[in-house]
This record gives structure tokens, sequence and C-alpha cells, in this order.
């Protein structure tokens, strides 16, 4: 049976929230310059933690910044990340995954014994430590994170491999002489396009969740603006009541993101799982 | 040998054919592969912690030995600390002094605190545990218990009511979540401290120690259980959900089970075990969200005292922290291994 899944996921309601929210976000990191008319880092001449007013929406942080500004720079910089880190390391995962299925023998044994042992580490303690050396700017984290997410689509990616090359198509490319690469990128990866945009969605929510908890650590970029580093500096200030307009906005923008990925991400893969569709039970041969 | 159809068996899968002995070395095969996973893991975290202070550029005592070791720095300490690790050899040697100080218990020194690493972190190491147990029990019962319920009435109002609010939390990030709890009860409504693990030189004993542990354990607990119960949940519920179709279902039906005994005992069963296999693999998220936790609520376990330590650049310490998260990870998934050989009959029998 065929089944349209990008078009299921715009049909489920959690599907549609979470591209709606992931869409709002985007736009308003996009349209940042346009949306406010203050850099993050300028001192406005208002003082230092005013309320909200409609100069700023958000009030003033200590440094009489705008914080409404502050916030969009931020979704710059978490988006920049999760998108970075979405691409390289679901591509190293198809690269990893797809040669190992195809090539199979020894390279795929070597490949899923660094998988299998990759999994088992603790990413953000590596990430720490490795962070607590290099400094890393918003390159490096993407780098970083992305060498300690891949191993798991690279898993899914091959067992999917492993099915997709027995069919009519890619035997019949291979006949006709085609090397791993174009069997890859033009017969395997084309029909693996669902499960990996869920791969992708996965890695970037993590990738979102893990800079601003870095960034929260004080582990950041100092020249970036970002949510975690956000939350980082307003916290000390939970004596006053600024956390109502500076703290509590930029956690939610933070969550929103988060929950927008996940939402489309679990429409997106109970769509691709069998057995959870939203069908009748009947049709399917089961009780 | 032949199945009941006459198609020949192959290898090892029946037991009482082959002699003890290959059965015995085809285990011990397998169970070493089993192993390879773990040490190959834990290989590369050795490897990471021995290669990283080395390629810093600038003073490599400080990369090594932390910033406070610099300032008590003196030649006679120099030269001690250059024999301890045989920085004056080449890194072939080093890696082997590195190795062999570990195999003797010996983490490194914390010139911050002045003690060794490993009891640093043994003093710390106990609130950690209790802040993660708990959690993890926790979520683990209440994903199983909100799964089945929620499996069992699939695409009831209930089930889609708690699908939406369990993926709506699971999308608050641990640290957030925290400072969600501490505002509100701990600032705004005053009713859970707003720091520590107990209350300081209060010399409380017995129960009323207890109670005030339990008092000041209570917002982190809730942060990470909020944010964690969905993954448990989420398993349970998918795997009810094609439980429920199975024929031993519908036998159980109309045996004239009740609708407890169906939930529980029959369908509820089955998702045991694939939660099981995921709260081994929830150790080390658990992990992430406990550390995050700690800080927001200066809560004196492993993920403070990592937090700390980056503050003060306390890289002997990060470092041994980092080593004995690693195992205890590692240890927790071997742990889940060999508890899912004693439960899955499947598995058991195939040995």
């Amino acid at each position: 049976m065929h089944v349209d899944v990008w078009h299921e996921v715009g049909e489920r309601n959690v599907g549609r929230a979470g591209l709606l929210l992931i869409g709002l976000i985007v736009l308003l990191a996009i349209f940042a310059p346009v949306l406010t008319p203050y850099s993050p880092r300028e001192n406005t001449s208002t003082q230092a933690f005013s309320r909200p007013s409609t100069d700023h929406w958000l009030g003033t942080n200590d440094a009489r910044q705008d914080i409404w500004t502050q916030l969009l720079y931020g979704a710059r910089t978490s988006l920049s990340v999760g998108f970075g880190v979405a691409l390289l390391s679901g591509f190293i995962s198809v690269l990893v995954g797809g040669t190992a299925a195809i090539f199979g023998g020894l390279y795929d044994r070597f490949w899923m014994r660094i998988v299998d042992a990759t999994i088992a580490i603790p990413d953000v303690v590596v990430i720490i430590l490795v962070a607590a050396y290099l400094r890393p700017n918003v390159l490096l984290m993407i780098l970083l994170l992305s060498a300690l997410s891949w191993p798991g689509g690279a898993r899914v990616i091959r067992a999917q491999t492993l099915t997709l090359k027995e069919r009519m198509h890619v035997s019949a490319a291979r006949t006709f002489g085609a090397g791993w690469s174009h069997l890859l990128f033009r017969h395997i990866v084309p029909d693996l396009a669902p499960v990996l945009v869920a791969i992708m969605i996965q890695d970037a929510r993590r990738a979102v969740f893990m800079e601003a908890g870095l960034s929260f650590l004080g582990i950041s970029d100092p020249s970036v603006m970002s949510w975690g580093k956000m939350m980082q500096y307003a916290r000390v200030f939970t004596y006053l009541e600024v956390w109502k307009w500076w703290l509590l906005p930029t956690g939610l923008a933070l969550s929103s993101t988060l929950i927008g990925l996940s939402f489309t991400g679990y429409a997106l893969e109970s769509a691709l799982d069998p057995r959870l569709r939203d069908r009748d039970d009947h049709a399917e041969g089961g009780v | 040998m032949e199945d009941q159809y006459g198609r020949p068996l192959e290898g090892p899968k029946v037991g009482w054919d082959i002699p003890k002995a290959t059965v015995r070395a085809w285990a011990l095969l397998r169970r070493a592969a089993f192993f390879t996973n773990y040490v190959v893991a834990f290989l590369l975290i050795l490897t990471l912690n021995f290669v990283l202070p080395r390629l810093m550029p600038g003073d490599p005592f400080q990369a090594i030995y932390g910033q406070e070791a610099l300032l008590a720095m003196t030649p006679q300490l120099k030269a001690q600390l250059i024999e301890r690790l045989s920085l004056d050899q080449s890194m072939g040697q080093q890696f082997v002094a590195y190795i062999l100080a570990l195999v003797q218990g010996d983490l490194g020194y914390s010139y911050y605190y002045n003690q060794q690493v490993l009891t640093v972190i043994l003093d710390f190491l106990p609130w950690t545990l209790l802040l993660m147990g708990t959690a993890l029990v926790l979520s683990t019962l209440a994903g199983l218990v909100l799964g089945i319920e929620s499996g069992y009435r699939r695409g009831r109002s209930l089930d889609k009511a708690l699908l939406a609010s369990l993926m709506f939390l699971n999308g608050f990030p641990d640290f957030f979540m925290g400072i969600v709890l501490l505002l509100f009860f701990g600032v705004v409504f005053g009713v859970v401290p707003l720091s520590g693990a107990l209350t300081p030189y209060s010399g409380l004993e017995g129960l009323a120690l207890v109670r005030d542990i339990l008092h000041h354990l209570l917002a982190p607990l809730a942060a990470l259980v909020l944010v964690r119960v969905t993954s448990p949940y989420l398993l349970t519920r998918n795997t009810m959900i094609t439980t429920l179709r199975e024929n031993f279902v519908m036998t159980a039906r109309s045996k004239g089970c009740t609708e407890g005994q169906i939930k529980y005992r029959h369908a509820g069963r089955n998702s045991l075990l694939p939660v099981v296999t995921s709260t081994g693999l929830m150790v080390p998220q658990m992990i992430t969200g406990a550390l995050f936790v700690e800080i927001v609520f200066t809560y004196p376990g492993v993920g403070w005292l990592l937090y700390n330590s980056l503050l003060t650049r306390d890289y002997p310490l990060i470092q041994g922290i980092l080593l004995m998260v690693t195992l205890a990870v590692l240890l927790a998934n071997l742990l889940v291994d060999l508890l899912y050989l004693k439960i899955d009959p499947r598995v058991s029998d195939a040995r």
C-alpha cells in the first residue's frame, strides 16, 4: 500500500501544530532586523530593568539591552545550530549507514561496532569536556554535536538500506554497473527520504536542546546571542520581578522550538509506522 | 538434525544435539562480542581524556592539572607532577603511565578541593544517585501505567489529552522546567526550599532528617520526572496498541477476563520488556537531565560539581567525572542487557 507520508503529516493535528510553531520561529529569526529597531548588544537609553512597554516589548535587562531583540537574534543561533547539525549529521548517517549496508562484510561490522560503542557514550559530558578545553564557536559546536549524533541515525539508515537494496530498481542499476555512490544517492536515498527527515528532525531537536543547555552552562561563543545564555544571565535576577518578561519568554521560546520539532517528528514517525497508523484496524488483517 | 517440516536445522540454535563444550564456547564467544561494545566505548573515552589536554596549546600543566595547580606551583611540585604522569617521556610511555594510574584507582588530584578526584566525586555522588534513581524509577512506573491506560483507550479523550500534554511537557528542557518549578513553588508560593539537599546545621535526626531530605528532593525530582516520563509512556502506549490486536487478548476477552486483567496481566505485561530496555537507554539522558536540574536547584550532586569545576577550570575533576559517568552509563546498559536475558523467555531459550 502506498502512503503519502508528507501529506499525512500535514493532515494530522500534531503535525500541523508542529509545522506551524517551527514556521513561526523561522520567520521571527529571518525577519529579526525588520521586527526590532535595536541590535542585540546595543545599550539603549532606557533605564535598566524597565518593564515591558511600546518601545521595549519585553523590557530591558541589567545592561539596558532590549530583551525582545535578544530573543529574536537568539532564535537565529538556535535554528542555525539545529539546521547545521541536522544536515551534517544526517549526511554522515546516510554515508556510513548506507555504505555499511551496501558493502556488508568486515566494513559493515567495523562501522556497526563503532556505532554501538558511541551510542553508549553520554554525549553531554563529552561535549562539556571538549568544550571546556576548546571554547567552541558556532561552527565548532555544529561539528561537535554532529560527531556525537550521527550513530543513532546510521543504525536506522543501515537497517532500511538492507531491505531497500533488494528492490528491483536497485538490482537493475547494479547490473548496469552503477557504483556505490550512484546506488546510494540516486536509488536508495530518494526512497529513504521520509525516514531520513525524521532522523534529521530528531538530530535538530537534540542539537537545539544541547546548544541551549551548553550556553546555559556558560559554554558558548561569547560574540553570539543565544537563548541559553540569556537564561543564564536572567537566572541571577530571580529575586526581582524581571523574570516574568526576561526568563520566562526566553524559556518559552526555546520550549516552543523544541515542541514544534518533536510534534512534527512524532507526526512523521507515526505516519511511517504502519502499526500506529490511524486506519481501520480490521482492514490490516488484525483482530 | 531436522525440524518438524523436514527442513535442516543449522548451527547451535538447538541445544540438545550439540556437544556441551561447543555450546559453552559459542555462548562465551557471544558474550565476548557483547562486551566488546562496552570496552570500545570505554577506550574511546580514555583516549579522549588522554589526548585532549596534551593537544592543547599553552601550558600543559594547566591543561592537565588545572588552574589551581598553576597557582600552587613550586619547583618541587613541578618535578613531582612531571614524574607522576611521565610528562618528560614519549607519548606512548605517558599513555602507559596514565592507564597504570587509573588502574590503581588514581583519577588524579583536584588542586581546587585539595583532595583526590575520586574522593571528591564520591562525596557528591550519593545525592545524584538519590535524585537520579528515584527519578528513573518514578518516571518508568508512571510511564508504564499512563501508557497502558492511554493505549487501552486509544483515540478516546483521555488518550488524546494524555498524549498531547505529555508530548508538550517533553518539549521543556530540564533546566527550564526546573527554573519554572523553582520560580513558582519556591519564589512565588514559597512551599519548597530554593537550594541544597538538606537544611544546613539543622541538627535534624531520624525521621525529621528524612523528611527534610525529601522536602528538598521534591522540586528537582518533579522537574526530572515531568520531562522524562514521556519516553516510557510513548513506548508503552505503542506496544499496548500493537499487543491489543493479538489473538491471545481476544482469547482472554472471550474467556471472560475483566478489563483490569486484560489491561495489566495480558497486554500490559508485554510492554514491560521494551520499557526495561528503554530504562537502560534513558540513563544517559537522565544524567544530562540531573546535571542541569542540580545546577538550577544548587543540589550538591555530581552535576553541580561538574558545573563548579567548569567554572574553576579544574580539569582533573572534569575528566574524572567524565570517566565515572561513562562507567556508570556502561554499567547500567550492561545490567539492562543481562536483565533482558533473564526476563525475555525467547532470548534465554535461544542460548
